[in-house]
């Protein structure tokens, strides 16, 4: 009976193929690698911007003296002297108005765009007694000609562009100078400002040092 | 006295330059006071009846040490109502804060049982108190941000709100009665009894052959 030997042999044609290709590709990453750096790291520094998530107003300065006080009665011996506002009606600044006026109140508006308001309160004596209340266009004055009656006051800011000609309320409102168009503030916009203040008629109080707090507000815009 | 001279010039100046320094610092005071831009807001409806915590950033944006005080006011227009000021309930009366120091507070928002269902808008404005030095003018500043929410008009849940354990009792004893209805039902038994090697020999012993 006849012997037949079987063998079975792979083709190696494509083995040789993937191989010599394989090699082809290392030897093209080899060559394409770049070479190692002088020093052992390197890195960049990228600068970044933000949108602000904070929104705020910031004044300077936070207190400040009312001066170039003017008004008031000399008969009466209630005349104003420069620091110190007379009766009646007298009249004090914070700066003063105009082109070649002085506008000491720095206000400075921070975050996305929105709005800037502004607020006065009463005026409280140090020595106790009535405040004296704000009168303006809303909560009318009573005193003669429309100024300031009893125990009222009138306060009115005004800034580098315009003249403020009403008074201030106690309710957050509008700062025209900061646009305008509305009180609308972009990002880091300030303004320069300063404030006027008409006294009562006469005063229930007979304290000489009165507290007066003007209020600046950042706000959303108005939607 | 030609030593006092001597000495007086070099005294002067650095107590001069003090003088200039104290009087620069005064003049560059600021008061500030910021706010989150973004809107205070729930993420989901209110229900009535119901206490929800509100995290609030406030920063000190000025050179001097505030206490910030906090109120509802309606400032921004837009439809929905004014947020009541009682609905808000503020942790204490001041927030002191250092000279650019921020500090998140918790508000919390209180919906009466009575409350109207719909949207409501208002502001959450944060002042600054005013120094306030006698005789002098006090600049004092605030920030507002929007507090905007929905209150449902599904009924007052307080009588239905159960913590979270209550829920998962609830759900594991229905799904208990659940499985034991629909093993009866199905007609199984299972019935579990000691194993006898007795018995078990008895049995084997009585099966038919063949």
């Amino acid at each position: 009976m006849a012997e037949y030997e079987v063998r079975v042999r792979r083709r190696r044609t494509w083995g040789v193929v993937l191989v010599g290709l394989a090699l082809l590709i290392a030897v093209l990453v080899f060559v394409n690698k770049p070479a190692p750096a002088a020093t052992n790291g390197g890195s960049i520094s990228l600068s970044l911007k933000a949108v602000p998530t904070i929104r705020s107003v910031t004044v300077s300065p936070g207190t400040a003296s009312f001066s170039n006080c003017t008004g008031g009665s000399a008969d009466a011996d209630t005349a104003s002297t420069s620091d110190a506002l007379g009766y009646p009606n007298g009249h004090c600044w914070l700066g003063a108005p105009g082109a070649n006026g002085t506008f000491p109140i720095k206000i400075t508006y921070q975050g996305p765009p929105g709005q800037v308001f502004v607020v006065g309160a009463n005026a409280s004596p140090s020595g106790g007694g009535p405040d004296w209340a704000l009168c303006n266009p809303s909560a009318a004055c009573t005193g003669p000609g429309g100024a300031p009656g009893v125990d009222q006051y009138m306060v009115k800011n005004f800034g580098t562009d315009t003249n403020s000609s009403t008074g201030l309320t106690g309710s957050l409102t509008c700062d025209p100078e900061f646009s305008s168009r509305g009180c609308s503030a972009t990002q880091g916009q300030s303004e320069k400002e300063g404030i006027e203040l008409i006294g009562p008629e006469s005063s229930g109080s007979t304290s000489s040092s009165w507290t007066v707090t003007v209020t600046w507000a950042a706000a959303p815009p108005s939607s | 006295m030609h030593l006092r001279r001597l000495l007086a010039v070099p005294l002067a100046v650095p107590v001069a330059l003090v003088a200039l320094a104290s009087f620069t610092q005064t003049s560059d005071a600021s008061v500030g006071v910021g706010v989150q831009a973004s809107p205070v807001s729930l993420g989901s409806m209110a229900h009535r009846g119901q206490r929800y915590a509100l995290p609030l950033d406030v920063v000190n944006t000025g050179t001097e040490a505030e206490a910030l005080s906090m109120r509802v006011e309606r400032l921004t227009r837009g439809p929905g109502r004014a947020v009541p000021p009682s609905w808000i309930q503020f942790a204490g009366p001041a927030v002191q804060l250092a000279p650019g120091k921020a500090a998140r507070v918790s508000l919390e928002l209180v919906v009466p049982g009575g409350a109207t269902p719909g949207e409501y808008l208002s502001d959450i404005v944060v002042s600054g108190a005013a120094a306030g030095q006698p005789g002098m003018g006090n600049l004092g500043v605030a920030a507002a941000t929007k507090l905007e929410f929905s209150v449902s008009s599904a009924p007052a849940q307080g009588a239905f709100s159960f913590p979270v354990w209550m829920w998962w009792a609830i759900t594991v004893l229905l799904l208990l009665t659940v499985t034991v209805f629909g093993v009866r039902r199905s007609g199984l038994r299972i019935r579990v009894e000691r194993g006898s090697s007795h018995r078990d020999a008895v049995d084997h012993q009585g099966e038919p052959h063949g």
